[in-house]
């Protein structure tokens, strides 16, 4: 029973840890499919989320005495729409211009954007771990059980965790309706399939680009909202190591497959969990890595991707 | 009609303007506006709304600018943007004048940056009033604009890849005497040392990122690999010293070369299976195996002591005399030290010169063999895989070997610079490993130019040297590699100074020019 | 339609031997199996409408494709035959010495018209150069360099375009970035050279120049050549031997003039309707 309720609890911790992997790769699965280029900085936009949510609960929190279903969906929407900012901004300044050129070209000032805004975060807002209490306490037992030592052992799910899922599915639902059923939708997955084609037909190429890194953008402002919520904290670094693990679940679904992007996420917090509750707790960044390396290698077409044939 | 257009320009002009501003506004609220502080008890925030101001201000500013440079108006911006960078400079100059109490900022930083950007719209437009062009090399598209009409760095690229035989002897002349320039003193011989360090390190990058193109962002790896190679078999402090009851360390010059090999098998061990991996994966491939290194120095802690780090590396030694003052009995028993053999007062500085020298000659080995590499088969197929991968199969050139051969020589030369780095430290940690330390030696290859020797050296110089020697800059220093990165490769995707010649001539430079005009 | 094909007949020694070649993408059929014979010192064309599987055939030869089923054979005076099915891309280029260039020229643009023909000899001067380690310090590699020159600047004469040695090869108009790739794979010193689409965007005179490159190749180089060409100008003045496809499948093989009457190719290119006129009949215009 002690190991059902620890697989039990690992499943739903690993869950809402992929949540925040899933929304994220999407966002490099997106970009990817669309113009090619692997968006190094998208981990940043995420850590910028993750500021951007600790702000506005701070105004919030000064303001003081909000009921909290709302505050939570004030921080929500300000969240988005201010990280979108950055993300439309990154994709008009720097990765505009360089449609078209080499795909190193491309990942090189991708790294050097990373670089530039982890810095600009840390100049502003100093190098020191911003900690916010919890917002969202409270949980309900699932299994009550003893562990070997003959302590209790209490799997709960509390409601933080549960928002987490509910408010993932439903902008996953939401995410897939505008991608596959609006005009948007089809513009983009057009410009993905030929952009010179999709401009010749009349589609402003350059506004579904924009869209699609506003897009990406406001699900990694999720996901920095989520990880904020869930760790109580962040830092200038954290985009980093959750961009890459984010990458991983992007390439382990198959890059350029949106439900792709999702599965990996899944997958991808699933077995760090997993691995560091049954295996490892230090190398369990290593583990992620491994499958990453270890995809690209053997299947770099991922689970969900298309096969890309070499042409001669 | 013509009034109707009028307007609808003027009010195109205010569109721009406003949507500027409030894309600013929307960007700097949230983290330039609001100032998380840490408070007893919690976090708390502070409103920096001037700053925002400013920035809005500036940005309508700085678009207003464009805009009137994009309808001609050039010596409205080249008068105005002169007047603001004369005040800009003016009030910093004249700290504490008149102008500066007005200013809504205080940065110093950010003013010098403001007055160049002036200043630069000042030049850039009178240069554009005289000839007419109507090119602002200031936004995204100017830039590419502009990088169109590159022909003058491409003549300044050329022009110093020509002359590098003559560049390359007067700074090698001025790296072998600066130890013994009068005003150097430790600091400056210690900036020199790491500045080379990073030359060295950026020359063996260069052989795979630049010749090779493959984009290897886990360099710092084979640094890692080779320093701790080094540590461990030369510190008495070394687990696997101790391990085998060894009491003192091995000599500098076995242990580098060893340190050297140690990381080349690293590289040709990671590089085998996934050289194969189109270029953008295998730059994340290598980057998860810089980072999966370090995991593993930090956690084997048996072998590498973990975060506590490998310490008591012995500088190196000179043809067997110590240049360290004798501080312990024990370990240095054998050893003559190199002041009493010469019969000249002890310095602390002789060791540093010592390090200096090593570096110097290590670096200068990297930049030999580069040169004359790419004259050999292997570096031409290097070149050629860079071009065009399926073209060199049909050519009957293994690209896995040839990729295989530029990595581990990357690797094996990183893995000297790690050694180098263990021996001036005295100590290893897993935290001088990081991605940052990669991205820091691929900043200079990019801005110094892919393939470029010189480049390096000055890219080395600017990123490294200068924040090193003015300390309040050191704050920026990152800020401004990812900055520069992106300029560049916006401005000259080949990196600022890159300009390939020919491996090979059939007709000596002058005829090749007369052959050319014959040809056309 | 395979089943009334006549085998060509020739008096030169078979080069490459093709043998139930099939190559499937997933459901998708490109090649079935096609089976024919090269020979040695001749010019041996495949044409066929566009999307038969003529690229995919020389992707098949050249290693970029593993073959799903078939055998590839190359026979050399005094060497054991090579399988080709069963080698790496740059081991049929190196061991086999198959050459070959692309539909999509494929030179290293950043490069100068002599570094690409000397690039192409790189195995011959690797070993010169001690693999690197002598090379780096001079000893006994400037002879073989030297010669390797020489050979190079004998195939940019023969394309006339050795006064541009030292420039970048992206510099060269189209026709002579054509007449390039086929200098370097000349450089490789292949016994079957395999062109696809040599003529493709060439203007008469250049495409007239390049017949008489292709044959001066086969006559005083001896070597036997593979040719995917559309312009039946040059596939029908200069070839010895044609083969025809079409969806993946051989249906027609013989000479010029038998395939230029066999009913089943003009079925191919004009459609089911028998219509008096007959392939290539542009090319007997020429002549």
């Amino acid at each position: 029973m002690y190991h059902v309720a620890y697989f039990f609890d690992q499943l739903i911790n690993g869950i809402t840890l992929g949540a925040t992997y899933g929304l994220i790769a999407i966002g490099y699965t997106m970009v990817y499919g669309i113009i090619g280029m692997i968006n190094f900085a998208h981990g940043e936009i995420f850590m910028i989320g993750s500021f951007i949510s600790l702000v506005v609960f701070l105004i919030l929190g000064l303001a003081g005495g909000i009921f909290l279903p709302l505050a939570i969906f004030l921080v929500l929407v300000a969240t988005m729409v201010f990280t979108a900012a950055y993300g439309w901004t990154l994709e008009r300044v720097a990765y505009r211009q360089l449609r078209g050129s080499p795909r190193l070209a491309a990942l090189i000032t991708a790294i050097g954007m990373s670089i530039f805004l982890q810095n600009y975060v840390q100049l502003l807002q100093g190098a020191r771990n911003k900690p916010l209490p919890p917002q969202i306490t409270g949980s309900i037992k699932v299994i009550e059980t003893t562990n070997q030592a003959g302590q209790a052992y209490v799997v709960s799910l509390s409601y933080l965790q549960m928002m987490i899922i509910v408010l993932t599915v439903v902008l996953m639902i939401v995410f897939t309706y505008l991608i596959t059923r609006t005009a948007l939708g089809r513009a983009q997955r057009a410009c993905e399939q030929d952009r010179g084609m999709a401009a010749l037909l009349g589609i402003d190429v350059d506004r579904t680009i924009s869209l699609t890194f506003v897009i990406g953008a406001s699900l990694a402002a999720v996901a920095g909202l989520i990880f904020m919520l869930r760790y109580g904290a962040t830092d200038f670094f954290v985009g980093f190591l959750t961009g890459i693990k984010a990458f991983t679940a992007a390439v382990l679904g198959g890059i350029g497959s949106l439900p792709g992007a999702m599965l990996g996420g899944l997958l991808i917090g699933l077995i760090e969990v997993l691995f560091a509750g049954y295996f490892n707790l230090e190398y369990k960044d290593v583990a992620t890595f491994s499958i990453l390396v270890l995809v690209l290698i053997f299947r770099p077409t991922g689970l969900l991707g298309k096969p890309d044939i070499e042409k001669v | 009609m013509a009034v109707d257009r009028a307007l609808v320009r003027r009010r195109g002009i205010l569109i721009e303007l406003g949507a500027t501003a409030l894309v600013v506004f929307a960007l700097t609220i949230s983290l330039v506006g609001f100032h998380i502080k840490d408070v007893s008890g919690g976090l708390s925030l502070e409103l920096r709304y001037i700053d925002v101001m400013s920035a809005v201000i500036i940005a309508i500013i700085g678009r207003g600018w464009l805009i009137l440079v994009r309808h001609g108006h050039y010596w409205w911006v080249s008068v105005t943007a002169t007047l603001t960078a004369t005040i800009l400079i003016g009030s910093l100059i004249f700290g504490g004048a008149i102008v500066q109490k007005y200013l809504p900022f205080k940065a110093g930083l950010l003013q010098w940056l403001l007055a160049i950007v002036s200043a630069g719209f000042a030049v850039g437009s009178a240069i554009r009033g005289v000839r007419k062009r109507n090119t602002t090399p200031l936004t995204a598209e100017g830039l590419a604009s502009f990088a169109e009409d590159t022909s003058f760095m491409d003549w300044v690229s050329a022009q110093v890849q020509r002359s590098s035989v003559w560049i390359g002897a007067i700074i090698f002349l001025f790296a072998a005497v600066f130890p013994f320039l009068p005003g150097v003193n430790l600091r400056y011989l210690d900036i020199g040392v790491l500045v080379l360090t990073y030359v060295m390190l950026g020359w063996g990058l260069n052989i795979v990122v630049g010749l090779a193109g493959l984009l290897d962002l886990g360099y710092v790896a084979f640094y890692a690999v080779g320093a701790y190679s080094f540590a461990l078999l030369a510190s008495p402090d070394s687990p696997l010293l101790q391990e085998l009851g060894w009491t003192q360390g091995i000599s500098f010059w076995v242990c580098m070369p060893f340190a050297g090999l140690m990381a080349a098998l690293a590289g040709v061990a990671l590089g085998f299976p996934v050289l194969r991996l189109r270029g953008d994966y295998l730059a994340i491939v290598t980057l998860g195996f810089g980072e999966m290194i370090r995991v593993t120095l930090l956690n084997f802690y048996s072998l590498t002591k973990g975060p506590d780090g490998i310490s008591k590396i012995p500088p190196p030694s000179l043809l067997g005399y110590s240049t360290e003052a004798r501080m312990d009995e024990n370990t240095l028993e054998n050893t003559t030290e190199f002041h009493t053999a010469l019969d000249i007062p002890f310095d602390q500085s002789h060791t540093t010169i010592l390090l200096y020298f090593v570096i110097l000659i290590m670096a200068l080995a990297t930049n030999f063999f580069t040169v004359r590499v790419r004259k050999l088969p292997v570096g031409r197929a290097w070149e050629a895989l860079r071009e065009d991968e399926i073209a060199c199969r049909s050519l009957g050139i293994n690209p896995t070997n040839t990729k295989l051969t530029a990595f581990g020589i990357g690797a094996m030369f990183g893995g000297f610079a790690g050694s180098f780095f263990a021996t001036r430290q005295t100590f290893v940690s897993p935290e001088s490993f990081t991605f940052i330390e990669s991205a820091v030696i691929l900043a200079i290859v990019v801005l110094g130019g892919f393939g470029s020797q010189i480049g390096v050296v000055v890219a080395s110089f600017l990123l490294i040297g200068l924040p090193e020697m003015f300390r309040e800059l050191q704050e920026y220093r990152m800020l401004f590699f990812g900055g520069s990165m992106v300029l560049v490769m916006l401005w000259r995707p080949a990196g600022l100074l890159a300009h390939r010649e020919p491996t090979i001539r059939l007709y000596d430079g002058k005829c090749a020019g007369k052959a050319e005009a014959a040809a056309r | 339609m395979t089943d009334q094909v006549i085998p060509y007949r020739t008096d030169n020694a078979p080069l490459l031997t093709v043998e139930h070649l099939t190559m499937r993408f997933g459901g998708l059929v490109a090649i079935d199996d096609l089976s024919f014979q090269a020979s040695d010192e001749e010019i041996t064309a495949i044409i066929g409408p566009n999307g038969a599987g003529k690229t995919t055939v020389f992707n098949c030869l050249t290693g970029f494709y593993k073959p799903s089923v078939g055998r590839l054979t190359l026979e050399r005076e005094g060497r054991p035959p090579a399988c080709l099915e069963r080698m790496e891309g740059f081991r049929i280029a190196r061991d086999a010495q198959v050459a070959r260039t692309f539909q999509n020229i494929r030179l290293f643009p950043k490069m100068t018209l002599l570094e690409n023909v000397v690039v192409a000899q790189h195995n011959k001067l690797m070993k010169a150069s001690g693999y690197t380690v002598r090379g780096l310090f001079g000893l006994g590699y400037g002879k073989e360099e030297k010669k390797a020159v020489d050979m190079a600047c004998y195939w940019l004469e023969q394309i006339n375009l050795v006064d541009r040695a030292d420039d970048y090869s992206d510099s060269l108009p189209y026709g002579d970035q054509r007449r390039l790739e086929i200098a370097r794979a000349m450089c490789t010193e292949p016994v079957l050279l395999c062109l696809d689409e040599p003529a493709a965007g060439l203007n008469p005179r250049e495409s007239s120049e390049l017949n008489d490159l292709l044959t001066f190749l086969k006559d005083e180089h001896r070597i036997g050549i593979l040719l995917i060409e559309h312009d039946m100008s040059v596939v029908m003045k200069i070839s010895d031997h044609i083969i025809v496809l079409d969806y993946g499948k051989k249906i027609s093989d013989g000479d010029p003039d038998f395939v230029r009457n066999d009913p089943s190719v003009i079925r191919a290119y004009l459609g089911e309707e028998d219509r008096p006129a007959v392939v290539g009949d542009d090319g007997g215009r020429h002549d």
